[in-house]
């Protein structure tokens, strides 16, 4: 008796100080890995998306908080002096877990810009082909909600894909209610005359 | 049993990979090329070195019946910590290794140093065991991986060695390579201590004290005999 409520004690405590350790790292990873995220997943993604920005758009990055206090990350594209488009990262569920879509939107006519998958688990040669130019281009120039064929929509889904292009449309759509509850601050934030004073905000910070 | 004997162990009488044949799920999976060979054992190194000096720290708490339990929360929790670090330090390194990195948990060499050594030794030849070994392990994985990549890719490091003319020997960077390389580097290393053991004077029969109490290698010499 007196041997298990040893082991008993001896194994919560470890457990405890491993779980306070562990949460302790992750908070104050939080920061730096959302970094590397930003430099190695989403940087690359965003570039594709606005090839001819003029500004830096992961530097000039903003977050806002939606409807039920998710905070995400909002990427602007500058060109000729004005905001061209915005940027906005969208999940849906896929067959391997989570299909991340970098999502470019045209602030004028709230269409597609185009879009361009950061993170994704589906299968190699069947559901990664969602990450394929053929699949990908499709998307040039739709509205902001779209869907597949068999919904409705004009997106043809990869033969044999069916869940990861449910998917990657559902990432899209994700980003897009996003995109529509935001756009009025967007707009606000990006092209009122408090713009320079905004971004030059923003370098300082980054600079420091 | 002084600091430095244990320390010398694991890079050469008990090279873990090499030797033991400990741990050669990531040997063989990572070592596409150098980098990631020293980015996986550098992960190994630091894992090792502080489970075995906590285990050895806690080693008069834990009940014997729990102790495979123990061990097991406490390197987990230094590899979700090394994952995490890994992720917010050095990305391109996480991408790379992707499952190893939490399958260092189950990496033999972990449990096996903390069972075989650390449990029963003081902090100090516990960290010198650890460090040992995880350094062997670190240049093995880094030897096998540059193997690789220089046939492999013709580079090491990522530097490219042979310029624009050299045909790369595929196989070498897929898991057939891995096999290959292991092997030769296996016989080779076995060739190595026959001849070691010859020029000392000693024969197969008594290579040392613990080996000649399994017995094994009279059976097998007598079995060859009789062949």
């Amino acid at each position: 008796m007196k041997s298990i409520l040893k082991m008993v004690s001896v194994l919560s405590v470890l457990c405890a100080v491993a779980g306070f350790v562990l949460s302790y790292l992750k908070m104050s990873t939080v920061v730096p890995i959302e970094n590397q995220l930003l430099t190695y997943v989403q940087g690359p993604a965003i570039l594709n998306v606005f090839r001819d920005a003029e500004n830096d758009p992961i530097k000039d990055r903003k977050s806002f908080i939606v409807g039920d206090g998710k905070k995400i990350n909002v990427f602007p594209a500058i060109k000729d002096g004005k905001l061209f488009g915005v940027a906005i990262e969208g999940f849906g569920q896929g067959y391997g877990g989570d299909i991340g879509v970098m999502v470019g939107y045209n602030v004028q006519n709230d269409t597609l810009v185009t879009i361009d998958i950061t993170t994704h688990k589906e299968t190699p040669g069947l559901g990664s082909r969602v990450t394929e130019e053929g699949f990908i281009k499709q998307f040039k120039g739709k509205p902001y909600q779209v869907a597949l064929k068999n919904q409705g929509g004009e997106i043809d889904a990869i033969s044999g894909a069916t869940v990861s292009s449910t998917g990657t449309i559902l990432a899209i759509n994700n980003a897009g209610n996003d995109y529509k509850a935001l756009k009025d601050e967007i707009i606000k934030t990006w092209n009122s005359g408090a713009k320079n004073e905004f971004f030059q905000g923003i370098h300082q910070r980054s600079v420091e | 049993m002084s600091f430095f004997k244990e320390f010398t162990k694991g890079l050469w009488n008990e090279l873990p990979p090499f030797r033991l044949l400990l741990g050669l799920c990531p040997v063989l999976a990572i070592t596409k090329n150098a980098n990631n060979g020293l980015g996986m054992g550098l992960a190994v190194l630091f894992v090792l070195v502080l489970s075995n000096m906590i285990v050895s720290l806690v080693r008069d708490i834990i009940p014997k019946k729990v102790r495979i339990a123990c061990f097991i929360i406490i390197a987990a929790t230094l590899v979700v910590a090394v994952e995490l670090l890994m992720q917010a330090y050095a990305y391109p390194l996480y991408q790379q290794l992707g499952i190893f990195v939490p399958l260092i948990v189950v990496n033999c060499i972990i449990l096996g140093r903390a069972e075989a050594f650390a449990a029963k030794n003081p902090v100090y030849l516990a960290i010198a065991d650890g460090l040992g070994m995880g350094i062997g392990f670190t240049l093995s994985l880094t030897f096998l991986g540059a193997i690789r990549e220089i046939l492999g890719a013709g580079s090491i490091f990522g530097y490219s060695l042979f310029g624009e003319s050299f045909e790369p020997f595929h196989i070498m960077v897929e898991a057939p390579g891995a096999f290959i390389c292991l092997g030769v580097i296996l016989g080779f290393m076995n060739y190595l201590s026959k001849v070691q053991n010859r020029r000392r004077g000693l024969d197969k029969k008594n290579v040392g004290s613990a080996c000649s109490v399994c017995g094994g290698c009279t059976a097998c010499s007598r079995g060859n005999a009789s062949a």
